[in-house]
């Protein structure tokens, strides 16, 4: 029997169902109440380590002791990084490009990824910048809009 | 320091919105690179038949096929259409579904040796239309094929496997 030399089967294509559910914890619970109510950005501070981590975090990552001194960090602070995204995630070509921006607001040792705000070719490394919060806020990160350069 | 043994939560503090939450659901789509040898075969269960290759070295058939003998560590060497037969390996009887569902008459996952490959060369499937009780090492089984408009190029166009009649 002669069979075919060539066949249309070249890849097997498939997706994988998937779906993920997260709960922000206690941590993150008191950050975004914070957040959407007073429109706070929250930290939480180890005495030990002289740290304040934000958002706020349930255990400090430098000496494991559990945090519960929560406390107000500015909405203001300086850019450690940023970085201009030209694609999105389908690889589709973003004009102009995105920013994410990694700021660390005054009173914080951490830092804060979000978006950056603006026009991209202002922005630079150690500029100031300041978060801009919506007024609807709901919260989630997204009650953020992202940062705004001073 | 007292252990942490987290926080119990309901669904009604997730639903009235008093805990917050992030449900996400990515798109994981994938392609995987048939290779030539699964690529046919592949295409051949579309066709309605099965089939193994050879290695003229070893004188192995084997399904399913490979482009490469492992054992003498060179090409193999031709295409063979096999048999619409075969026999029982090994087999399990199953009254629970994958996702953990209850089933009234099982699913019956076997190793079908098929017929025109080499002793011990198979495919992992199903057996159906039998009485559980008969199934036997060493069985006898037909394929059963979908209708040819149905065949799409998958493992599945092949429905299952039953008594030879």
């Amino acid at each position: 029997m002669r069979i075919p030399a060539d066949h249309e089967h070249s890849a097997w294509k498939g997706n994988l169902p998937f779906g993920s559910f997260y709960t922000v914890g206690l941590a993150g619970q008191a950050f975004f109440e914070a957040l959407r109510d007073r429109g706070e950005i929250l930290g939480a501070r180890c005495s030990k380590c002289e740290w304040v981590y934000v958002p706020a975090a349930l255990f400090c990552e430098r000496c494991f002791a559990e945090l519960k001194d929560y406390t107000p960090v500015a909405h203001e602070g300086d850019v450690v990084s940023f970085t201009l995204c030209h694609l999105d995630l389908e690889g589709e070509r973003l004009d102009p490009p995105d920013i994410v921006a990694i700021v660390r607001l005054d009173g914080a040792q951490s830092v804060l990824v979000h978006r950056g705000l603006g026009d991209p070719s202002e922005w630079s490394i150690g500029a100031r910048a300041k978060v801009r919060l919506r007024d609807d806020r709901e919260g989630s990160i997204l009650d953020i809009e992202g940062f705004e350069l001073i | 320091m007292k252990p942490n043994f987290g926080t119990p939560l309901s669904s009604a503090d997730i639903e009235s919105g008093k805990v917050f939450s992030v449900s996400y659901e990515p798109r994981l789509e994938y392609a995987w690179d048939t290779g030539p040898a699964i690529g046919r075969y592949l295409q051949e269960l579309k066709n309605g038949r099965l089939v193994g290759r050879k290695c003229h070295k070893c004188d192995r058939t084997f399904i399913p096929p490979r482009h490469f003998c492992e054992l003498c560590f060179r090409p193999a060497d031709e295409w063979v259409v096999l048999e619409n037969t075969g026999t029982v390996n090994t087999f399990s009887i199953c009254y629970v579904t994958w996702d953990m569902k209850k089933l009234t008459y099982p699913q019956i996952p076997a190793v079908i040796e098929v017929d025109g490959a080499s002793e011990g060369y198979g495919i992992l499937h199903l057996i159906a239309d039998v009485d559980p009780n008969e199934v036997k090492v060493g069985m006898k089984v037909q394929a059963v094929w979908k209708p040819a408009e149905e065949r799409e190029g998958s493992i599945t166009d092949l429905k299952h496997w039953s008594p030879l009649k």
